[in-house]
């Protein structure tokens, strides 16, 4: 299944980013992400290894993740579920990415008086602790707060060129 | 099995990462490990090895949580972006009690802001056992922001000044006058609960253009009006955020089809745009008597340690006002004392009251009502009747025509509400203090006193 424009759009506009996963004994994991682009129906996701180290082991177990995306100014909020998810290639390669985004949600925080500064302490990771984690989402969540939260949101099918 | 907390952690430390200024992220998972996102309204400090969190409506996280029992939720630190990441067991869920109370008064607090009373209903509070807490590796975080002043210190020498207090009218002043100077707080008000018609009326105020003497708002309106329906303090130290999420939430109730959606958000008071407010409730002998608001225009510019200073100066101000009642004079000035009824100049000044709430007006401009409208009709219609310009607390406290409940614990404080109404307002009536347990009416022009039944 493919992302909608309008959830392409959202990669882009400023969103935080958590990463779930749960573990093959049952432990849920969470951590947060630096960036997410989409990439031909499927889902790029960084993070920093050191803080998600959890994360990674469990995507490693089993592939099962859950990204969160929400834009702070109006608390949209979307979850892209997928159960292959794998751990690929590390290091400098993903730091434009993770700059672009970075800026992007700090300008977000900024109208709501939270300064470059603060969102810094999340986006400190070295270049070799960045990890890209792709999947295929095969379900999305609307996750704005509120009822319905976690209710499905309609995905795009593939349609393959021949 | 014993909870594991990395060194020098504690829940009791980390409550300031539970206030929601950055939202607090549950992770969860169902019976087959499909994770699930989302984030929290409320996280509340239960005990050492317990918090519990907010449930609101029945979601996703919610089935999963029923399910399995475990979840993990991630804290971020407002004030140096450092965070912890705890591994939760589900216990059980409260729907009565003190953690249920202090959620669903914030929870209502933050909701009345935006007109979401309905939707922003507490179902229950989930009480969760907390099997790990760790910091969250590899974050570059900034130093902790100094005290914005010596918190204990500066309370205690504001407490002893409010001690040496005779009168109401100088412990009101004092208490916001040192929240100003010793507490660095600009901005306050203090608001007073009349039971008997469920409304808050505001006392007095610092740091606003106008003084608002004499406003009113209902009971559960606003913070304040939460905290004291619920006598609990509330604070929100990041009212933007909060506001735009309580906003996404209307939007998700109206298109699932909740009927109770309000209409758009109440104008806060005070100030036009508060970064950070905090009500906390005046107690005295299991009674709340009103609520001090106080607001700033800065992010978290309260914090825990704040609700525990004024927690205890609003309970000094609260026993005290309750007690501070002047000697009882046996009684009234003898009805020959000299007339205050100047010799006709200028118009007729018409005091018209309506019988329904007791509001009173001059010269049709609204001054007060309710107690002290009773009282001030009272006192101008026996110095018509007689010339008397002089009364004592006693003969209001039983004159039967008052016939008002809440005067015996009140009395001082209506007739200061009157006091400073009427200068506020530049009346031609003015209540002046004649000593002890006593006050003067001074008249500067003609009445014409006219009763309205309805």
């Amino acid at each position: 299944m493919a992302l909608t424009d309008d959830m392409i759009q959202l990669l882009s506009a400023g969103v935080a980013h958590q990463v779930g996963g749960c573990s093959n004994d049952g432990r849920p994991v969470v951590c947060r992400g630096l960036a997410a682009q989409h990439e031909a129906g499927r889902l790029l996701v960084i993070i920093s290894a050191e803080s998600g180290f959890e994360v990674l082991e469990a995507i490693r177990q089993n592939g099962r993740i859950a990204v969160n995306l929400t834009l702070p100014e109006n608390y949209r909020s979307l979850s892209f579920i997928g159960d292959d998810a794998v751990v690929r290639g590390s290091g400098a390669a993903w730091r434009p990415l993770v700059n672009e985004r970075h800026r992007a949600f700090s300008d977000q925080l900024l109208r709501f008086g939270i300064p470059p500064e603060y969102t810094n302490a999340w986006y400190s990771a070295p270049d070799e602790h960045l990890v890209a984690i792709r999947f295929t989402p095969t379900q999305a969540r609307n996750q704005t707060p509120g009822p319905g939260a976690g209710n499905p949101v309609q995905l795009i099918p593939i349609e393959f060129e021949k | 099995m014993s909870a594991v907390f990395d060194d020098g952690l504690s829940l009791f430390g980390v409550r300031r990462m539970m206030e929601g200024v950055i939202p607090p992220v549950l992770c969860t998972a169902s019976p087959d490990r499909v994770p699930n996102v989302s984030y929290l309204s409320l996280c509340e400090y239960v005990d050492p090895l317990h918090i519990a969190l907010s449930y609101q409506f029945f979601n996703r996280s919610r089935e999963n949580v029923l399910a399995t029992r475990r979840a993990a939720l991630t804290l971020d630190d407002p004030y140096t972006g450092g965070g912890v990441a705890l591994q939760l067991e589900y216990q059980r869920t409260e729907t009565e009690g003190p953690v249920f109370e202090r959620l669903r008064a914030k929870l209502m607090g933050v909701a009345s802001h935006s007109g979401m009373d309905k939707v922003f209903h507490l179902r229950g509070a989930d009480i969760y056992r907390v099997l790990e807490m760790r910091r969250v590796p590899g974050r570059r975080e900034l130093p902790a922001a100094a005290p914005r002043v010596d918190l204990p210190t500066n309370s205690r020498l504001l407490s002893e000044r409010m001690a040496n207090c005779e009168d109401l009218a100088d412990l009101l002043d004092t208490l916001l006058g040192g929240l100003a100077d010793l507490l660095r707080i600009d901005h306050a008000m203090l608001w007073l609960f009349d039971a008997s018609q469920q409304v808050l009326t505001l006392l007095a105020s610092r740091g606003y253009p106008v003084d608002g003497a004499g406003a009113e708002i209902s009971v559960g309106e606003g913070l304040v009006g939460t905290a004291v329906r619920e006598g609990v303090p509330i604070r929100v130290g990041h009212m933007m955020n909060m506001a735009t999420y309580a906003r996404a939430v209307r939007e998700r109730a109206g298109e699932s089809g909740l009927n109770a959606v309000p209409a758009p958000e109440i104008p806060l008071p005070g100030l036009k745009e508060p970064r950070s407010q905090l009500a906390v409730p005046l107690r005295a002998r299991g009674r709340v008597l009103g609520a001090l608001l106080v607001e700033s225009r800065h992010d978290q510019y309260f914090g825990y340690d704040d609700e525990d200073a004024l927690m205890m100066l609003c309970g000094q101000f609260a026993v005290a006002m309750s007690l501070m009642q002047p000697p009882e004079q046996e009684a009234p000035p003898p009805a020959t004392a000299k007339s205050a009824v100047p010799d006709a100049v200028g118009p007729l000044l018409r005091l018209k009251r309506f019988g329904r709430d007791n509001s009173v007006f001059l010269d049709d401009v609204y001054l007060i009502r309710g107690v002290a409208g009773a009282i001030l009709w009272k006192l101008v219609s026996e110095y018509l009747r007689s010339g008397r310009c002089e009364f004592t607390n006693r003969e209001l406290r039983l004159a039967p025509e008052l016939r008002l409940p809440d005067v015996q614990d009140n009395l001082e404080v209506r007739l200061l509400l009157l006091q400073r109404r009427l200068a506020e307002q530049d009346a031609a009536i003015q209540l002046e203090k004649a000593g002890r347990g006593r006050m003067r009416l001074a008249v500067s022009r003609k009445i014409v006193m006219q009763q309205d039944a309805s």
